[in-house]
């Protein structure tokens, strides 16, 4: 058996023995850390490497979602499915689903988006069209048409999302995760 | 502290359990000779360790096992140095079971009482082979797929009972997913944890008889495990893990490219410490008697004495048989594996399969980057992909009559048997078409024009035909002009000339091109006029060509037979001929010896066989 490193020996050992000993420990410790740290590092792969969940949009990442003419102008949300390619570790499959948002056409054009999962613990929030809100099916959480927190449940609003709008009437939202269950809205990366 | 210790003690007597552990006696004191035994134990570990972390991103299935150790190998953190530790350490392991086993013989610690420890130290080596044998498959790599499949054959060969147990091995009739699952489950374990429990009653029988210490070293003073033993252990384990380390950065752990198994490998072989048994079962006297006989009864037989040895090294005269007959397996294994290694080194095409095996690992690696992987496996890179394609194509097709640059396009060299003075030899079979593996560059133009007899030399093994292409008007206009275009004056023509013809071609691996030689160029094929004296015959008069660049034609040619220069050697052009190179606008069929490869090849192919000769596929930067 290997012996375990930190040993207290029962006899005083002379000088030469606890110079063994303490090579022994020494040696024992750096050939068993060195497969145990390898590993660990690697283990720790998914915070020592960044990786984008997708592939594709334009130059800045933005992804054509719908055109604007085909919102309602009372404000109404519609939700739309986003489309790329998916990097799932080592496999590249072409034309997925990435995501899903709520888009609102506002006065002046203005576009508001939404990412549509719940700040709360990552569920998909819906929107009810008698009550004008948004809720969230798995805790209750609920949000106003603007995405204001209507009870105590979600730590934070609905999370909004970068769109713009190209001279042909195409919608491009930037399509991003975040942290689930803090106040503050941060970017998942 | 103290009083926590003593706590722990109390609970659970760790003391004594360290005390026995630690001061176990060794007369005569530690030796460096004692070693073996813990560096297998400390490899096993480091297997475990790294094990444990290369599952956590190990895929076993067709078509995620590839995939996710290209993964690990090439884009997780740190995956080259965990692999790279499992990889080797597995090798080192067969070298320590080696050793220990050569040690355990000679010191004669196999003999009674030790027996049953003997025993259970045979039962551990065949869990090992078992972990090696089950581990090489898992990469799913052509390598590891085919030295893997040897194995499963042979086991198919048992009597009576070898296709059921090789269909069990299996996971079903042939290799799939429940292959890799099977072999994986076996791998990471029902094997480990029956060396674990192997080696903790390996390690408790061993403790109950204690070392086995030479005659004169009974009589000397008894010195204890901790902790002269263990430095020396520890030493010789960071020995080891050194080794381990080096070969890791040096060579690091290999993955050639995903299992195909419609591709014959002829790179097959074990892994090296079984090369020999591989090696044995080639020797003609062996191979004759069947493949049970060489790979089943006689390694069987020779376990079988190794079991028995106990009983034979009662005698004084058994323990010398068995030394010897211990020597005698590590001498003949040795020699084998020499042979088989300087077999293999003298084996040009064998070679040339084993770089292109690592080349397919390594293309296949370089395409996963750029692409990811689709969901139908890396093979499907490879297979859409012309690099890896052109070349088989081009052996499989054009082998037969073309050369490409010496050798077949996979850099083998095509051999055929004859008979010489009664006995069988093999010769490389000459060529009966020309070296096209610079066709349509620079070079080939120049050597066309100037030296068209070496150029298309092979056409002499070609018959009839071949000897009317070289005695052609080609040919023959050459033998009138060559002398004019290889004058020093003249350099610049012929350099505008073949620019000009290349221009024509318009391939990316032919740019950037020079624009004042291709319009010197142009002048030259219409007008024949060069910087000294002038052609005795245009090109133009002959062939046909409307420039690239979209200017007036230079001519319609002499008519059927004199092959289009238009786009001339362009994707498009070679396409065509290999279509059909008896057609009005080549060769016409009076002239034409090459077979129409309409009916041949499918477009796909056509079209990868030509994106490869024409440099039209992804190349890293």
């Amino acid at each position: 058996m290997e012996p375990s490193s930190s040993l207290p020996t029962e006899k005083t050992t002379p000088r030469r023995s606890f110079l063994a000993a303490a090579g022994s420990i020494v040696i024992g410790g750096l050939i068993t850390l060195t497969p145990l740290i390898s590993g660990v590092a690697f283990f720790l792969d998914p915070l020592l490497r960044r990786r984008p969940p997708f592939k594709g949009g334009d130059a800045e990442g933005f992804l054509a979602v719908t055109n604007l003419s085909d919102l309602p102008d009372d404000g109404t949300p519609l939700r739309f499915v986003l489309r790329a390619d998916k990097v799932d570790a080592w496999n590249e499959f072409k034309d997925q689903s990435i995501g899903t948002v709520y888009l609102r056409k506002m006065p002046g054009n203005q576009i508001v988006a939404f990412n549509d999962t719940c700040p709360h613990l990552g569920c998909k929030v819906d929107y009810q069209e008698a009550s004008k809100t948004f809720l969230c099916p798995c805790h209750a959480s609920a949000f106003q048409l603007d995405g204001k927190p209507m009870n105590k449940i979600p730590p934070r609003s609905l999370d909004t999302l970068a769109s713009k709008t190209d001279p042909d009437g195409k919608v491009w939202i930037k399509y991003q995760d975040f942290q689930c269950g803090v106040e503050k809205k941060e970017a998942v990366q | 502290m103290n009083l926590l210790l003593n706590w722990l003690d109390h609970r659970t007597g760790y003391r004594t359990l360290m005390h026995e552990a630690l001061n176990e006696p060794i007369p005569g004191g530690a030796k460096w000779k004692y070693v073996w035994g813990s560096t297998l134990t400390f490899v096993f570990a480091v297997q475990v360790i790294t094990g444990f972390f290369l599952w956590s991103a190990y895929s076993p299935s067709t078509l995620t096992a590839w995939e996710s150790v290209y993964y690990i190998q090439n884009v997780m953190s740190y995956g080259w140095l965990v692999r790279g530790i499992h990889h080797f350490a597995a090798q080192a392991m067969m070298i320590l079971l080696g050793l220990h086993f050569m040690q355990v013989i000679i010191a004669g610690a196999y003999r009674a009482p030790r027996e049953v420890n003997f025993w259970l130290g045979l039962v551990l080596m065949q869990i090992v082979l078992g972990l090696s044998l089950t581990g090489y498959l898992l990469p799913w790599d052509q390598k590891g797929y085919y030295a893997t499949k040897v194995a499963t054959n042979i086991v198919g060969v048992t009597p009576m009972i070898g296709p059921q147990l090789q269909q069990i091995a299996q996971g079903g009739t042939s290799y799939g997913h429940h292959t890799l699952t099977r072999f994986f489950a076996l791998h990471a374990g029902i094997l480990p944890a029956l060396l674990v429990g192997f080696l903790a009653l390996h390690i408790f029988v061993f403790r109950r008889h204690g070392i086995t210490v030479s005659k004169s070293d009974e009589s000397k003073p008894v010195g204890t495990f901790w902790p002269d033993q263990v430095l020396m252990d520890a030493v010789a384990c960071l020995g080891v893990l050194a080794t381990i380390l080096f070969f890791t950065v040096w060579k690091g752990a290999e993955l050639t490219g995903p299992a195909d198994s419609s591709e014959a490998y002829s790179a097959a072989r074990p892994e090296w410490y079984f090369l020999f048994l591989f090696r044995f079962l080639k020797i003609e006297e062996v191979d004759k008697l069947g493949l049970a006989f060489g790979a089943l009864y006689v390694p069987g037989a020779i376990m079988g004495v190794i079991a028995l040895m106990p009983f034979i090294g009662h005698w004084k005269l058994g323990h010398r048989f068995n030394i010897a007959f211990a020597f005698a397996l590590l001498a003949g294994a040795s020699f084998l594996t020499a042979i088989a290694l300087k077999e293999d080194a003298a084996d040009k095409n064998y070679q040339a399969a084993v770089k292109a095996a690592e080349f397919e690992g390594h293309r296949a690696a370089e395409l996963a980057k750029e692409f990811g992987i689709p969901p139908t496996g890396a093979l499907s890179l490879l297979k859409e992909d012309a690099r890896i394609q052109g070349p088989k194509l081009f052996a499989r097709h054009c082998a037969s009559c073309h050369r490409y640059n010496g050798h077949n396009g996979l850099e083998q060299v095509r051999m055929k048997e004859v008979e010489e003075n009664g006995h069988k030899t093999k010769v490389e079979e000459p060529a009966t078409a020309a070296d096209i593996g610079e066709f349509g560059s620079r070079e080939w133009i120049k050597n066309v024009l100037t030296n068209y007899p070496s150029t298309f030399e092979p056409l002499k093994h070609a018959g009839e035909k071949g000897e009317k292409f070289l005695d052609g008007e080609m040919a023959g206009w050459v033998k009138e002009n060559a002398e004019t275009l290889k004058k020093p004056e003249n350099a610049d023509s012929l350099k505008s000339l073949a620019e000009f013809l290349v221009a024509q071609g318009g391939r990316k691996e032919m740019q950037p091109l020079d624009p004042a030689l291709v319009a010197a160029g142009k002048e030259i094929f219409k007008t024949g006029k060069l910087a000294s004296g002038s052609f005795t015959t245009n090109c133009s008069d002959c062939h046909a060509l409307v420039p690239a660049d979209g200017s007036e034609s230079l001519g319609d040619g002499a008519g059927p037979g004199y092959p289009t220069l238009t786009r001339y050697a362009s994707h498009q052009w070679l396409t065509e001929f290999v279509k059909n190179p008896a057609h009005d606008s080549f060769y016409g069929s009076d002239r034409n010896l090459m077979p129409a490869f309409e009916s041949k090849l499918n477009d796909k192919e056509l079209k990868q066989l030509i994106d490869w000769m024409v440099g039209d596929y992804f190349q890293s930067k």
